[in-house]
C-alpha cells in the first residue's frame, strides 16, 4: 500500500551512531581496566559530567536552530566572577545563585540581540562576546584567583538519597529541557525553525522570538553550569570556563544533535554525549594515560562525530532532491 | 525592433521593487560614501593616531612605532592568509594553534639546549622548512575536512584548533623551548628583515589576488560558488588550496613570532585569534565571502596594533584591552552586515 | 462560494491577468489549465494571499475577500497545496498538522496534549487514507504520502477550498488513484477544489467545470462535458501568433558534433539518445519538470549519469568535470541567471572572463594578461551589443535583465563554443533584447556550432529550431520535424494524457 520509503539506506545507522560510539568506548575501557565498571566510578563520572552536561543542554537549544554560541565559557566566567565577589562580600547564597543565573540570562539575551536584531552571524557575534566576556571577568577578578566560601563546596558535596546534588541539578535541567523541547509548542517550533527557516516563517511561526529565546536559554544554562562547576571546585581562576564551549558543542554533536539544525535530543542524546566525553576522560585517567593526551583524544572523537553528522546531512539532502519521475511509473 | 523597452517582464515570483532614490542631505551622503569607501580603515588609522597622539605618552615616538611594527608583522602575515579563506566564504579558527605547534616544532629542531639538530649547520634551514610544513599539513587537513568531508568550516577548524593546541602542549610538556640559534632569532629581531619577509609574503598574496587566475577564481567562488562551478572553476580544489595557503601563512607567522620572542612556546599566539579575525574583518573583508583585499587587511592590522599599543601606553589592563577589542570586532561585523544591506538595497 | 470577478494583475506594466472571472461552488471541482506562463500561478497566488490583484474582486461566501498574507487566506479557510510541499521533514505527521495550533493541556503548564493531538491526527489520516502512525517522521514518507499529509493539514485547518497545484507530477499511478478517491470524499463533504494540472485526462475526469487560461485571459469557462482533449489543447494554444524571428541564413549540416547515447540517471532521466549536428539548432520542449534542465546539467557534467555515453566530436566526455568539458567546447547558459549564471556583485569584466580565464592567463603562475582580457571583453561586448552605457567595472547587478543575460552569453561566447546549451535564454527579458539574443543564436549556428535550446515558449522553438525533441517524464517522447511544427502538436506531445495505468 505504501510505496518505497523515502529514508535512504544507512541513515538509521547514522542516527544511532552516538549510541554505538558510547557502547564502543565502554567496551574498550571496560576491557582495558575492570576498575572502570564500578558503581562509585559511574557516580563519579556523572558528577564530573554535570557541569559540562548542563552547558551542553543549553548549547543544544542553539544548535537545534542551526546556530552556535562560542561564548558560553565566558558566560560561565563572568557569572562566576560576579557571584564570587558577592559571596565573598557576605551576600546570602541563594541570592548569589539567583544573580548568577540572571547574568547568564542577560548575557545570552545580549548575544541574541546582535544575532536576531542586527542580523550578524552567530559565530562572529559569540566569538566577539567570548573575548569581551573574558576581559570583563578578568577585570572583575583583577586577574587573581578567587577562593569561594565553604557554602559552595557544601552544595557540591551534598547528597540526597545518596545521589550527589550536582547530578540531581543536572537531571532536573535535563528534565526541564526535555519537556520543553518535546512537549511544548515552543519546543516543537524550535525544531521547525531549525529544519527549514523559510518554511517556518511562511507557516507563521514567530522565528525571531524563537531564535532570541534559544540564545537566552543557552546563557542561562551556562550560568547554571558555572554554579555546578564551582560547587565541585570553589575557586574562580583566570582560566575558569576556558574552552568549555568546545566541550559543550562536542557533547551535543556526539549525542546526535546536528550542526545543520533541526535534529537532536536532550535526552538521551546530549546527556549521552556529555557522559561519553567525561567517560573518555575518566577512563583515560584510570588507565593512567598521559593527561596531555586528553585533548587530543577528545578532539579526535569529536571530529568523528562531526564527520558523521556531515555525512548524514549529505545523505539526507541528496535524498530530498526532486525526482522527475518515480521508478514505479510505466511512463 | 531593437529598441530597449523599459521595464522587462520578470518571472512570476514576487516582484522586486526598484528602490526609489531619495535625495539625502549632502553631509549624510558624504558620510555614507566614506562609510562604504575602500579606504575607510586607513582613514580610521590616521584619525585615531592623530586623536590619541596628544594624550598618549610616547605614542608618536619612533621607538614606539618600531614596537608597534614588531608586534604587527607576524599578525599581518597570518591575517593575510586568513583573508584568503574569508574571501572564499570560509573561516579558519585554527591559525593561532598552527602558530603554536609550528613554534614548538621549530624549537625542538634547532634549540641549542635540547634540539634534535642542536648545533648542526642545517638546524635552522630544516627548522624553517619544518615550521612551514606544519602549516601546510594542518592546512591540508582543514581543507580536506571542508571539501571532501563537507564539515562546516567553523567546526572543522575549531576541532583542529583544539587538537593542534593539545598536540603542541603535549609535545613540549607545557614547557617553552629556549636557546634558539642566533641565525634564526635574527629573522625576528632585525626589524627590517622581519618586515621584508612579511612584506614579501603580503606582496605575494596581493599579487595572487589581484593578478592571477587563482585570485579570480577565489573571488568568483566567494561571490557565487554555484555560478563559479557552472563556469568551470574547480571549486573544491581552489578551496582546498586556500586552506593550505592559510596554514602556510600561519607557519610563516610562527617563524616571525618565534624569532621575535626567542622561544618556542606551545601557547604562542593563544590570545591573538581575536586580533587576527578582527583585523581581517575591520579591514573590510566580508564574512559572507567575495569581498576583501590585502590592503584592507594591512590597514586592519595596523589599526588594531595602534589600538593595542595606545591602550597599553595609557595604562589600561590586559583585560580591558581585550574587552575593547571584542567590542571593535563586533562593531566591524556590524559594519559588514550594514554594508551588505546597504549595497544590496541600491 | 469563491468568486473571482474581473481580476487583473500587471507586473512592470505588462498585464499577466486580464479580466479573469469564474466561480467555484461548494463541493465543486474546477480545473484550471493553460500553458506555462498563462497566468495560473499568479492567479492562485492572488487567491492564496501572496500577491494582490490590481483590479477586480474576490468574494468568499458572498463576502469580499482580499487576503494580505497567506495567513489570512488560511484563516479564511483556503488551503494551498503547492508542488513544493511545505512540510518539516524532521517533525512528525502530527506536529506538522498542528504546528501552529497544538492542542493544549488544561493546566497552567504549556504542554501539548499529546493524546488529543494523536487522536485528531489519526482521524484526519483516516480521511486521507494514510495508515501511518501520527508520530511517524515526515522524512520517512514518500512524496505521495507527504502530499496526503498536506491535504490532512488542509482538513485540520477546516479548509472549505483546497487548491491543488500539479498534484500528480511526483506520484505513482497507484498514489494518483488514491488521491482521486480522497478528492471524491472531500467533494462529498462540500469542499470546493481548484485543480491545476497539465494532465488533461485527469482534469476531464475529475472536474465539474474547466477554466482555460491563455495569455492571462479566460479562453473558455464551461462545464466539463463540453470539452474534449483536442478542444482543450487548441483553446490553450489559440490562434498562432506570429512573432517575428530573425531570418535564418544558414542551415544545419549533417556532421554530428554532440552525441548522447542511452543516458539514464535513476529518478531523473531515462534512455536519452539524440544527436546534435554542426550548425543545427535543436529545440527541447516539454512541461516544467519533464527533465529538460536535468538533462542539460547531465550533458554539461554538473550532475552524474549512471548509464550512457556523451561524445563531443567523437570524444567521450562522460567522465569529465565541467571545466574540462568547457575546454573542449561545451557551454551552458543555465535557467536561473541570478543563481547560477552571474556573480551579481562582481563587475561585468569579471563575469565575462570567468569561463575563459585559462586562455587569458599565462601558463606557469596563472598571471593574468590584462590587456588581452580587456580587449576580449570589449570585443565580446560589441558582439552581443551590451548597452554602451555600462562600464566594464560596473557590478552586474546594476544591469537590466536583458543586459544581464547578454553578459552571461558573452561569457560563453568568449570561448567560441562548439556546443552551446541554452536553458530558457529569453526568460524574463523584453522584446528588444530577445531579438538580439535570437540573432546571436543564429550567428552561432551559422559559424558551425551546435545549439541545444530548451524553452517553455513553443513559439520560440518553432521560430528558431531545425528540429524539436519533446521530453516527458524524463524521456524523449517525440522528435518533431519542421513540417510538423505546430503549437498544438507540440503541446499535445508534451502533455500527459493522464490515462491511469
Amino acid at each position: 500500500m505504501t510505496s518505497a520509503p523515502a529514508t535512504p539506506p544507512g541513515l538509521r545507522l547514522l542516527n544511532q551512531a552516538s549510541l554505538i560510539l558510547f557502547a564502543l568506548v565502554l567496551l574498550v575501557f571496560g576491557v582495558m581496566s575492570p576498575a572502570f565498571f564500578s558503581g562509585e566510578n559511574a557516580l563519579n563520572i556523572l558528577t564530573q559530567a554535570s557541569s559540562t552536561g548542563i552547558l551542553a543542554v543549553g548549547m543544544t537549544f542553539v544548535l537545534l536552530t542551526a546556530g552556535v554560541d562560542l561564548s558560553v565559557g565566558s558566560i560561565m566566567f563572568v557569572a562566576a566572577a560576579v557571584g564570587g565577589k558577592l559571596a565573598l562580600g557576605g551576600v546570602p547564597l541563594f541570592a548569589v545563585l539567583a544573580v548568577m543565573l540572571g547574568i547568564g540570562l542577560l548575557y545570552g539575551a545580549l548575544n541574541a540581540l546582535f544575532i536576531t536584531r542586527l542580523a550578524i552571524m552567530a559565530f562572529i557575534v559569540t566569538l566577539a562576546t567570548r573575548y569581551f566576556g573574558r576581559g570583563l571577568g578578568l577585570r572583575i577578578t583583577e586577574t587573581r584567583a578567587m577562593n569561594l566560601p565553604e557554602s559552595f563546596y557544601e552544595l557540591g558535596a551534598a547528597r540526597i538519597l545518596g545521589v550527589p546534588l550536582p547530578v540531581l541539578v543536572f537531571a532536573a535541567v535535563v528534565l526541564a529541557a526535555h519537556l520543553i523541547l518535546t512537549r511544548t509548542p515552543f519546543g516543537r517550533q524550535i525544531y521547525a525553525v531549525g529544519g527549514d527557516l523559510e518554511a517556518a516563517r511562511k507557516a507563521g511561526i514567530r522565528t525571531r522570538v524563537i531564535l532570541f529565546s534559544v540564545y537566552a536559554i543557552c546563557g542561562l544554562c551556562a550560568a547554571g553550569a558555572g554554579i555546578v562547576a564551582l560547587s565541585q571546585a570553589p575557586a574562580v581562576s583566570p582560566g575558569f570556563g576556558n574552552n568549555r564551549e568546545f566541550m559543550a558543542i562536542a557533547a551535543a554533536v556526539l549525542g546526535g544533535t546536528s550542526l545543520f539544525g533541526g535534529r537532536g535530543a536532550v535526552f538521551p542524546g546530549t546527556v549521552l554525549g556529555a557522559v561519553l566525553i567525561q567517560t573518555i576522560e575518566n577512563g583515560l585517567n584510570i588507565l593512567n594515560v598521559n593527561p596531555y593526551l586528553y585533548p587530543l583524544i577528545t578532539s579526535a572523537v569529536i571530529f568523528v562525530a562531526v564527520l558523521l553528522d556531515a555525512v548524514r546531512n549529505r545523505v539526507l539532502s541528496l535524498a530530498a532532491r526532486r525526482k522527475v519521475f518515480v521508478e514505479a511509473d510505466p511512463a | 525592433m531593437g529598441r530597449e523597452r523599459e521595464p522587462e517582464v520578470k518571472a512570476m515570483s514576487a516582484a522586486e521593487s526598484s528602490p526609489a532614490r531619495t535625495e539625502a542631505p549632502v553631509a549624510l551622503r558624504l558620510l555614507r560614501r566614506a562609510f562604504l569607501s575602500e579606504h575607510l580603515v586607513l582613514g580610521l588609522c590616521l584619525v585615531y593616531f592623530a586623536a590619541l597622539a596628544p594624550f598618549t605618552p610616547g605614542f608618536a615616538s619612533w621607538s614606539n612605532l618600531q614596537t608597534v611594527l614588531a608586534y604587527a608583522l607576524p599578525i599581518l602575515v597570518v591575517s593575510v592568509g586568513l583573508t584568503l579563506v574569508l574571501i572564499i566564504g570560509g573561516i579558519d579558527l585554527s591559525v593561532t594553534s598552527i602558530i603554536a605547534l609550528a613554534s614548538v616544532v621549530g624549537g625542538k629542531i634547532m634549540s641549542g639546549d635540547e634540539g634534535w639538530l642542536a648545533g648542526h649547520a642545517l638546524a635552522v634551514p630544516v627548522a624553517l622548512v619544518a615550521m612551514l610544513a606544519v602549516g601546510f599539513g594542518i592546512g591540508a587537513i582543514n581543507g580536506l575536512a571542508v571539501t571532501a568531508c563537507r564539515i562546516p568550516a567553523f567546526i572543522a577548524t575549531l576541532t583542529t584548533m583544539m587538537f593542534i593546541s593539545g598536540l603542541a602542549i603535549w609535545f613540549t610538556l607545557s614547557r617553552k623551548i629556549g636557546g634558539l640559534p642566533s641565525g634564526f632569532v635574527m629573522l625576528g629581531q632585525q626589524l627590517w628583515l622581519a618586515a621584508a619577509i612579511a612584506g614579501i609574503a603580503t606582496g605575494i598574496a596581493y599579487l595572487a589576488l589581484a593578478r592571477t587566475l587563482y585570485g579570480k577564481w577565489l573571488y568568483a567562488i566567494g561571490h557565487n560558488s554555484r555560478a563559479a562551478l557552472v563556469s568551470g572553476v574547480p571549486v573544491a580544489r581552489v578551496t582546498f588550496f586556500t586552506y593550505v595557503a592559510s596554514g602556510l601563512f600561519a607557519g610563516l607567522a610562527a617563524i616571525l613570532f618565534t624569532a621575535a620572542l626567542e622561544t618556542g612556546n606551545p601557547e604562542m599566539a593563544r590570545d591573538n585569534l581575536l586580533d587576527v579575525v578582527g583585523a581581517v574583518v575591520i579591514g573590510g573583508t566580508s564574512l559572507y565571502g567575495g569581498k576583501g583585499r590585502v590592503s584592507g587587511t594591512v590597514f586592519g592590522v595596523l589599526f588594531l596594533a595602534l589600538v593595542d599599543n595606545s591602550l597599553n601606553l595609557l595604562g589600561l589592563t590586559f583585560y580591558t584591552i581585550t574587552m575593547v577589542k571584542g567590542g571593535l570586532i563586533l562593531a566591524a561585523a556590524l559594519t559588514d552586515a550594514l554594508r551588505n544591506k546597504l549595497l544590496a538595497g541600491r | 462560494m469563491i468568486e473571482f470577478s474581473h481580476i487583473e494583475k500587471s507586473f512592470f506594466g505588462v498585464k499577466v491577468l486580464k479580466e479573469v472571472s469564474f466561480t467555484a461552488k461548494p463541493g465543486q471541482t474546477v480545473g484550471i489549465v493553460g500553458e506555462n506562463g498563462a497566468g495560473k500561478s499568479t492567479l492562485m497566488n492572488i487567491l492564496g494571499g501572496n500577491l494582490r490583484a490590481d483590479a477586480g474582486l474576490m468574494r468568499l461566501k458572498g463576502q469580499p475577500y482580499a487576503p494580505a498574507s497567506s495567513g489570512d487566506a488560511e484563516r479564511a479557510g483556503i488551503a494551498f497545496i503547492h508542488q513544493e510541499l511545505n512540510l518539516f521533514a524532521n517533525l512528525s505527521i502530527a506536529e506538522n498538522l498542528f504546528l501552529r495550533g497544538f492542542p493544549r493541556n488544561r493546566t497552567w503548564l504549556p504542554f501539548i496534549n499529546r493524546r488529543q493531538m494523536s487522536e485528531r491526527t489519526r482521524k484526519l489520516l483516516r480521511e486521507v487514507d494514510l495508515a501511518h502512525s501520527p508520530d511517524t517522521l515526515v522524512e520517512r514518507l514518500s512524496a505521495g504520502e507527504r502530499q496526503l499529509v498536506e491535504i490532512a493539514k488542509a482538513l485540520a485547518l477546516d479548509a472549505r477550498l483546497i487548491i491543488l497545484d500539479e498534484p500528480t507530477t511526483s506520484l505513482t499511478a497507484r498514489e494518483t488513484e488514491r488521491l482521486f478517491a480522497i478528492m471524491a470524499r472531500l467533494r462529498q463533504r462540500g469542499i470546493s477544489m481548484l485543480y491545476i494540472s497539465h494532465s488533461l485526462g485527469h482534469v476531464l475526469q475529475l472536474c465539474d467545470e474547466i477554466v482555460v487560461l491563455r495569455d492571462g485571459a479566460v479562453a473558455a469557462y464551461e462545464p466539463t462535458p463540453q470539452f474534449t482533449m483536442d478542444r482543450l489543447v487548441s483553446l490553450m494554444v489559440g490562434r498562432a501568433i506570429t512573432q517575428l524571428f530573425p531570418a535564418r541564413e544558414s542551415k544545419a549540416t549533417d556532421q554530428v558534433v554532440l552525441e548522447v547515447h542511452g543516458v539514464s540517471q535513476p529518478g531523473v532521466v531515462r534512455d536519452i539518445t539524440f544527436q546534435l549536428h554542426r550548425g543545427e539548432i535543436l529545440g527541447v520542449s516539454g512541461l516544467m519538470g519533464a527533465g529538460r534542465s536535468e538533462l542539460a546539467r547531465i550533458v554539461f557534467g554538473l550532475d552524474p549519469c549512471a548509464v550512457g555515453d556523451i561524445r563531443l566530436n567523437a570524444e567521450s566526455i562522460s567522465r569529465l568535470p565541467p571545466g574540462e568539458r568547457i575546454r573542449r567546447g561545451l557551454a551552458f547558459l543555465t535557467e536561473d541567471r541570478r543563481a547560477e549564471g552571474l556573480c551579481l556583485e562582481a563587475s561585468i569584466a569579471d563575469n565575462v572572463t570567468l569561463a575563459a580565464l585559462r586562455d587569458l592567463t599565462r601558463p606557469a603562475v596563472g598571471w593574468l594578461d590584462r590587456p588581452k582580457a580587456r580587449a576580449e571583453v570589449n570585443r565580446i561586448r560589441d558582439a552581443v551589443k551590451l548597452t554602451a552605457a555600462a562600464r566594464n567595472e560596473q557590478a552586474v547587478k546594476t544591469l537590466s535583465g536583458g543586459n544581464q543575460q547578454k553578459v552571461v552569453l558573452a561569457k560563453w561566447l568568449l570561448n567560441e563554443p562548439k556546443v552551446f546549451i541554452l536553458d530558457e535564454p529569453t526568460r524574463g527579458i523584453d522584446i528588444g533584447a530577445k531579438h538580439e539574443i535570437y540573432r546571436l543564436i543564429h550567428e552561432l549556428a551559422a559559424r558551425g556550432a551546435g545549439v541545444l535550446m530548451i524553452s517553455s515558449e513553443v513559439e520560440e522553438l518553432i521560430g528558431m529550431c531545425d528540429r524539436i525533441i519533446v521530453m516527458r517524464r524524463g524521456r524523449i517522447h517525440d522528435t518533431i520535424m519542421p513540417r510538423e511544427f505546430d503549437r498544438e502538436r507540440i503541446l499535445r506531445s508534451a502533455l500527459h494524457d493522464g490515462a491511469l495505468a
